[in-house]
């Protein structure tokens, strides 16, 4: 949009900038990426698919990405915007209600459909990522729709539920889900209840980034260190702090 | 600035502008000025603070020890360095003073003859300034949390009273009836506002997770309950229910032109509304740091370009910008929780009360004297007046 004149918001640049505050001292080796779909790719590469055996496609939580990108509800639109697009899928992944999971819309189809060779589901699910996931971007979806607008029959339903396409939410009413997904949450909530442990109990608790990515994790954590500091950034379970040494990350008492 | 000085001078640029241009830089630069203080009356935590509209020169407070006291904010003394006074108060020793804590406190909207108090000994007094007794007791079957008269009335004179009770009360202060009854709500009401921009547009939030908007002319329900998906029942986690947060809410405020409405809830979200549609602008502002188990008292700017909002969190005050989300930054210096904060319209000051019984005066420090300039300050009186800063 052109504008004949500034905005009274540009005179003032409301996050204070002192020169060179992103080049502190030690951390800060990448620069800020403007595009979300760029951090998304960034972030989908620390998801670890040898753990899974390359059965789930690679899901990111919407909440990190906030973790790299200061503006929160531009994250938000352009997420919008993309699962608009039919680009990406956002799943309500269950153990929290605020925590959204993000996947590449072809990295799903590619997975569900290698998940499903040889079983007899296969058609029923395949009609169900061809019908339903261009149309509509929901995450969940009732009986009445599935029924009416979609044209499923009962026992398709049923077919689609065993396939871990859909999970079961309400009586009557389904969650859009992953199949396999299981393993994914339960090493997950481990995991980042690890990486919490480590901030909480170290001196004070807080804990340079830097010094916490080269810690040797226990055998609870399973995925890479960073993808958890990730999460907890962006959950705002810690504070992260602009330090002279690099960021420091506070356990936030709750 | 002197761009924007030019430009109104020639005439490129409405005075309004150049206004708000400045409004925005005083808030922008508010911070804890040694100079001034208010005076440390409250022996215990404060809950409630109200400025007055009609000139903003007296405030109000009332504390967990059922204490009220006005303050003088003005300064006529001619130094920098300057306590705001109380003027009068309403203590222990008073015989009508409140047996419990005052929860909420608000002036009478047109002239500083009169006040209301509600408090936790499920009284709400309206009291005479000049005698400092009560003119009216209304007497409630739970604790009062909230109340609040119409700032733009004229057509009536009601108070809408939220309580332990889920019926909000509307008391007319002309005939002291108390007959209209507002349903709807489940549990505790925990806040009640009524709209700066039409006078018979009420909100409440109750402890039910729900915010209604009520019309309190229709004689059936209210207008809107608030949902803080937007109706995209798919993302909530179950179907039937539409709730503005997904824990207790606990603060309301109306933005100055009563277009947009904040809500604070303890699932530590903060959403900004629609006033008109309810809809939810989802604007994400992140934690946002809320234990109270009563209402929350937090503020709007006015007349800036963007609008802030003062949300208390823990103790200290965080800033936001209002359609951004974006934390401007976080305003320390309480020893213990914040429970109130109220912004000063005119002056772009923000008053802030907590448990530690302090109202604290964030004032905007734009340029800071250097030592020689105030010397020589002293030594001339003249056309360089307090700010010692002869360029």
């Amino acid at each position: 949009m052109n504008r004949k004149r500034a905005l009274i918001s540009d005179t003032f640049n409301l996050k204070k900038r002192r020169k060179g505050s992103e080049k502190f001292g030690a951390g800060n080796d990448k620069d800020e990426p403007k595009d979300i779909k760029s951090t998304l790719e960034y972030l989908m590469t620390l998801f670890p698919r040898k753990l899974f055996n390359d059965t789930l496609p690679q899901v990111v939580l919407k909440h990190q990405l906030y973790s790299i990108h200061n503006d929160k509800t531009l994250v938000d639109k352009e997420v919008n915007k993309l699962r608009e697009c039919g680009e990406l899928l956002m799943f309500q992944l269950g153990f929290d209600s605020e925590a959204f999971g993000l996947v590449f819309t072809s990295d799903y189809k590619t997975k569900v459909l290698a998940g499903e060779e040889g079983k007899g589901t296969r058609t029923t699910v395949e009609k169900f990522l061809e019908k339903v996931l261009p149309s509509c971007t929901d995450l969940s979806f009732s009986k009445d729709k599935m029924l009416k607008v979609f044209l499923f029959t009962d026992s398709e339903i049923t077919q689609l539920v065993k396939s871990g396409v859909l999970t079961v939410r309400e009586a009557g009413s389904w969650w859009l889900s992953i199949p396999n997904s299981g393993k994914f949450t339960k090493y997950f909530i481990q995991g980042r209840k690890a990486v919490l442990g480590m901030v909480r109990k170290s001196k004070y608790g807080e804990v340079l980034q830097a010094d916490l990515e080269e810690r040797r994790t226990t055998s609870q954590v399973k995925f890479p260190l960073r993808y958890h500091v990730h999460d907890i950034v962006g959950a705002e379970l810690v504070e992260s702090i602009p330090t002279t040494s690099g960021t420091l990350l506070r356990f936030v008492d709750s | 600035m002197l761009g924007f000085l030019t430009a109104r001078q020639s005439g490129l640029d409405d005075p309004l502008r150049m206004r708000r241009a400045e409004s925005t830089r005083r808030v922008l630069s508010l911070t804890l000025d040694p100079d001034r203080d208010v005076d440390r009356i409250h022996g215990n935590g404060i809950n409630t603070i109200d400025i007055e509209a009609v000139e903003g020169r007296y405030m109000l407070s009332g504390g967990a020890d059922g204490v009220i006291v006005i303050y003088d904010l003005e300064n006529y003394s001619g130094k920098l360095q300057y306590t705001c006074k109380a003027v009068c108060t309403v203590g222990r020793s008073s015989r009508h003073v409140h047996k419990f804590s005052v929860e909420t406190v608000q002036w009478y909207p047109f002239d500083t003859g009169m006040f209301v108090s509600s408090s936790f000994d499920k009284t709400m007094k309206v009291w005479d300034t000049e005698t400092l007794k009560p003119a009216e007791v209304f007497q409630f079957e739970g604790n009062v949390y909230s109340h609040h008269l119409s700032p733009i009335a004229r057509k009536h004179s009601l108070v809408a009273v939220g309580t332990n009770n889920p019926k909000i009360q509307l008391c007319d202060l002309k005939s002291g009836s108390r007959i209209h009854v507002l349903q709807g709500h489940r549990a505790e009401v925990l806040s009640v506002r009524w709209s700066p921009r039409y006078e018979h547009i009420l909100a409440t939030a109750s402890a039910d997770s729900k915010v209604n908007v009520w019309d309190v002319r229709r004689a059936s329900g209210s207008l809107f309950t608030l949902d803080q998906h937007n109706g995209e029942k798919s993302k909530a986690s179950a179907e039937a229910v539409n709730t503005a947060h997904n824990g207790r809410v606990n603060g309301l405020c109306f933005t100055s032109d009563g277009l947009y409405l904040l809500t604070t809830g303890t699932d530590d979200r903060m959403r900004l509304w629609n006033s008109a549609s309810g809809e939810n602008t989802l604007v994400n502002y992140g934690k946002v740091c809320n234990e109270s188990r009563k209402k929350l008292q937090f503020a709007v700017s006015r007349g800036c370009s963007p609008d802030f909002v003062f949300v208390p969190c823990g103790s200290s005050v965080a800033v936001y910008a209002l359609h951004t989300g974006e934390l401007v930054t976080m305003l320390r210096g309480h020893y213990n929780n914040v429970d109130c904060c109220e912004f000063h319209q005119d002056h772009q000051e923000l008053y802030s009360g907590g448990k530690d019984s302090n109202i604290l005066a964030w004032v905007p420090v734009l340029r800071t004297a250097d030592v020689e300039d105030e010397l020589g300050c002293e030594a001339s009186v003249g056309p360089h007046g307090h700010t010692g800063h002869p360029s």
